[in-house]
């Protein structure tokens, strides 16, 4: 998780949301959400054999400017084979209604969807955090050396993080699609505000990512209520501030900067 | 005699480019646009190639730059639109926007700059795109009369033709406009300002940065601020492009300050090369004028350029000017002590 933020996480995104459109449309909903990440996970270990492997001893910028590259393919070889227009993504008639909270009603999919990612959280954490393999993958981001020497297979553990990584970004585009509609541009847009996300909570640190998504959130919404103009920037003014304050943000270890 | 030399022949270059150009389907103007894209692509060089930090925010400088010279000549002064005014006004905004932006992310390394370059590019489109009242929004900025060059005695239109000459297969004199001489002139400044600055001590600092940048902070150098001052001088030299490329154009538009305006500069210079003083011109030419041939024949080119992208990464790690002329390998310690000696000698 912690050093994986990269260019090519726009384009999983988005081959998630192709993937889960054309299974939703063949088998349903449910085999699209299972399928998306599926994909994703298999193209990230493929990107992460072929390619990423080259360079995994090259300066941190070269890596970069490769999965930078590979992103613009990705995006361009969507946009060649599905066009460049802009798809909405129709959900069942069950999960397109409302639901009654008692206080307030909320869209069905919008509740299921908020429950799934608590869910998922959950799992990550837990499997970060709590199992053994989650100690070498962490151990591994603070000492590679000392985790291969005491016997962790940290090359197999980063190949699994990152394919991970990847599905999770591959379920969230299936799962946002029929809320945000689908196109090759999806990765780009994506990217930018989560990366916003991880500013502000803390790079590197779990519960700082979801609290900058709560903190963006709610941001985003508040401002298009009061001053409709300024709704796309606020979260850039609040990421700057946050950067002036305390420039490992929110809950960061500044360590982690070094990246 | 060597500086000689070299001014000599990188006027020959420029003076042959735009002729050059012609018989293999590229045209005089984009010979103009080139030299002006250029520009950008050198300063973005300053940073990837030299400080070694990867700005994926260049569009914000370009677009700032194109935005403040138009405004400057339409809006702001329009009673005494001045040619050098709207120049000064783009570079001396852009470089103070610079100043300003580099204090938040000079800290930052590797992806983290990369990404962080890139959310403020994307504040800086949404605030253009969405004061509409200023900046025309979507519409960005139309139909500019650009003002002429005043040089004192005179002033020069610089839409003006040359003379008609026919130079057979390498067209006629007259396809040039004043235009790719002024930049042309710009073009040499800019190459001799960059082979100065990459040659003094603060070009040696950079590189000793890039390539160790603990062993850089033991020896004494604030690496944070070089780092400012290099991603300020970048700015700087993106808005003076994106200020030529406005008023060459007479117009402007958001695109200008997209992501995937960043991302050409990225490109242009990784494929021909950071670390060399003429791999970015060689570069954004040779893209330029692929996309100007590819895009009449497919709409694929978006897709080729990437693929290409990837296979110099690959294969040609050093870009193409990169891999032509491979130094011999300094090592990080020899950087960081020719750094120290030139530091030393006032």
């Amino acid at each position: 998780m912690l050093r994986l933020v990269n260019f090519a996480h726009g384009a999983f995104y988005a081959i998630g949301a192709y993937v889960g459109l054309i299974v939703t449309q063949q088998y349903g909903l449910a085999a699209g959400l299972i399928a998306a990440p599926i994909a994703v996970a298999l193209f990230a270990v493929l990107f992460d054999r072929v390619l990423l492997r080259l360079f995994y001893d090259k300066e941190p910028t070269a890596q970069i400017l490769v999965t930078f590259g590979v992103a613009i393919v990705v995006e361009e070889s969507l946009r060649f084979i599905f066009g460049g227009t802009t798809r909405p993504f129709p959900l069942p008639e069950s999960l397109s209604g409302s639901f009654n909270l008692g206080f307030a009603s909320y869209p069905t999919y919008r509740l299921l969807l908020a429950l799934g990612i608590i869910v998922v959280v959950f799992a990550v954490w837990l499997f970060i955090e709590r199992t053994d393999y989650g100690l070498i993958v962490r151990a591994g981001v603070r000492d590679r050396t000392m985790v291969q020497l005491l016997g962790g297979n940290v090359k197999l553990a980063s190949t699994v993080v990152f394919a991970l990584g990847a599905a999770l970004a591959g379920l969230v585009g299936a799962a946002a699609s029929p809320i945000y509609s689908v196109d090759p541009n999806t990765g780009f847009s994506f990217l930018v505000p989560s990366f916003v996300v991880v500013v502000i909570g803390g790079l590197g640190s779990f519960w700082g990512a979801v609290l900058g998504g709560l903190i963006v959130g709610e941001l985003g919404s508040l401002t298009t209520l009061f001053f409709p103009a300024a709704s796309d920037v606020v979260i850039y003014v609040a990421m700057a501030l946050v950067l002036l304050v305390r420039p490992s943000g929110l809950l960061g270890e500044s360590e982690i900067i070094r990246g | 005699m060597k500086d000689v030399r070299f001014y000599a022949l990188t006027v020959a270059g420029l003076v042959l480019f735009p002729f050059v150009i012609h018989p293999i389907g590229g045209y005089a103007g984009l010979a103009t646009q080139i030299l002006i894209v250029s520009i950008a692509t050198m300063g973005f060089n300053l940073l990837l190639g030299y400080a070694g930090v990867l700005s994926y925010g260049q569009a914000m400088f370009y677009g700032l730059g194109a935005y403040v010279a138009l405004l400057t000549v339409s809006k702001f002064f329009p009673e005494h639109a001045n040619f050098w005014l709207a120049l000064l006004l783009s570079i001396a905004f852009v470089t103070i926007v610079a100043l300003a932006i580099g204090t938040l992310v000079v800290r930052l390394y590797g992806i983290y700059f990369a990404l962080l370059t890139l959310a403020f590019a994307q504040m800086v489109f949404f605030v253009v795109f969405k004061w509409t009242g200023l900046t025309g929004g979507d519409d960005g900025i139309q139909g500019v009369t650009a003002p002429t060059v005043p040089l004192g005695f005179t002033s020069i239109d610089l839409t003006t033709p040359f003379p008609a000459v026919d130079l057979g297969p390498f067209g006629n004199l007259s396809d040039l406009h004043y235009w790719y001489a002024f930049v042309a002139i710009v073009m040499v400044l800019v190459i001799a300002f960059f082979r100065t600055l990459t040659r003094s001590q603060f070009g040696e600092v950079l590189s000793a940065i890039r390539e160790n940048e603990e062993r850089s902070t033991f020896v004494g150098f604030d690496i944070s601020r070089y780092k400012l001052a290099a991603f300020a001088i970048a700015g700087a030299l993106t808005g003076l492009s994106g200020a030529l490329r406005g008023l060459y154009e007479t117009s402007t538009a958001p695109d200008s300050l997209t992501v995937d305006t960043s991302g050409n500069f990225v490109i242009y210079a990784v494929v021909g090369g950071v670390q060399t003083l003429f791999g970015p011109l060689l570069g954004t030419g040779l893209i330029m004028y692929l996309q100007n041939v590819v895009s009449a024949k497919t709409d694929a080119w978006r897709l080729i350029e990437g693929v290409l992208f990837v296979a110099v990464i690959v294969f040609l790690p050093g870009g193409i000017l990169g891999t032509l002329k491979r130094k011999p390998k300094r090592t990080a310690r020899a950087i960081v002590a020719s750094a120290l000696r030139t530091s030393e000698t006032p």
